[in-house]
């Protein structure tokens, strides 16, 4: 249904008066004739048919999407782990470091206690030589 | 319709993209169309020669590109586009041909109405049509469409690609040229 609106713009006494009809005419069985013609003029075409087999890439597509989404995830997957193998190898080292350390100080306890056995023996030959 | 088929617009235009039926759904599409866009192509040039030409073109150029309709528009919408663009050039043409500006109006057209033999409007018709030739071409358009089709603004907007609200406008200032047309050639 028009709006008031629409029907005040859309409204011309002139073209009501007028009416609709153009007074334009075509010859007598013009459309038949006219179909007919046409059809003869059409030339042969190629239609891409809708319902062709796909193509082996548009049917292979989605499994190497995938399989290429797996391969992605595998290799985040592997650099990862190489990043968290690197900091275990660090760690190790560190770890091997203070190992050594300790090692030396060991060495360095025992070189003392060594010492104060030389020691106690001279005090022994002191001893021993009076 | 002329052969006494149901015209099943869905079936048809599923028919028209295999090879097998391409040509018979497109017979039917003619025999659908034609008058139609006919008359919406005579309404822009006036001439039943010219308007015979273009809708030939008209449907020779859908044929051409049936392929490439794959039914995301109407195929009204479509047809009434391709018919459009084909009267647009032709009344280019015309213009160049007559040495007129781009610009300037398609009265020329409308002046040997009445000596054309599949014309038999009165002298007030005449009138009307040539007052509806002086308008811009877009605005003839908008105004045949509306007025003569009584075609929805919805519908005018997927054909013309103008807004409604830019339509209803264009239709106004059509009715108002063509009042003022007829005050000034009382």
């Amino acid at each position: 249904m028009k709006s008031k609106r629409q029907m005040k713009t859309e409204k011309s006494e002139i073209l009501d008066k007028l009416g609709k009809e153009p007074g334009f005419k075509v010859p007598d069985g013009y459309f038949e004739q006219f179909a007919h013609q046409l059809e003869d003029k059409l030339p042969e075409i190629t239609i891409t048919d809708v319902d062709e087999k796909p193509s082996a890439w548009i049917k292979w597509r989605p499994f190497v999407y995938m399989a290429a989404m797996f391969a992605g995830v595998w290799c985040m997957m592997s650099i990862f782990d190489r990043s968290n193998g690197s900091n275990d190898i660090d760690r190790r080292q560190a770890e091997l470091q203070q190992e050594v350390t300790v090692e030396e100080n060991a060495d360095e306890a025992i070189m003392s206690g060594v010492i104060s056995d030389i020691d106690y023996l001279i005090y022994d030959d002191s001893v021993a030589m009076e | 319709m002329a052969s006494g088929k149901i015209y099943d617009e869905e079936k048809i235009v599923e028919q028209l993209h295999h090879q097998e039926t391409v040509r018979s759904a497109f017979s039917q599409v003619i025999e659908h169309y034609s008058q139609p866009l006919y008359w919406h192509v005579r309404r822009m040039v006036f001439d039943h020669d010219d308007a015979n030409d273009i809708l030939q073109n008209t449907f020779i150029k859908a044929w051409s590109n049936i392929d490439n309709f794959r039914g995301d528009a109407k195929l009204s919408t479509w047809l009434y586009k391709i018919a459009i663009n084909e009267s647009i050039t032709f009344i280019n043409k015309k213009k160049q041909q007559q040495n007129l500006s781009l610009d300037d109006d398609a009265t020329f057209m409308a002046s040997s109405l009445e000596a054309d033999p599949w014309f038999d409007g009165d002298a007030a018709q005449v009138k009307l049509q040539r007052a509806i030739a002086s308008l811009p071409d877009k605005q003839r358009l908008v105004f045949n469409m509306r007025y003569y089709e009584e075609m929805k603004y919805e519908q005018m907007s997927e054909i013309l690609g103008t807004s409604v609200g830019a339509l209803k406008a264009s239709y106004h200032h059509a009715l108002k040229k063509i009042e003022a047309f007829f005050d000034e050639h009382d």
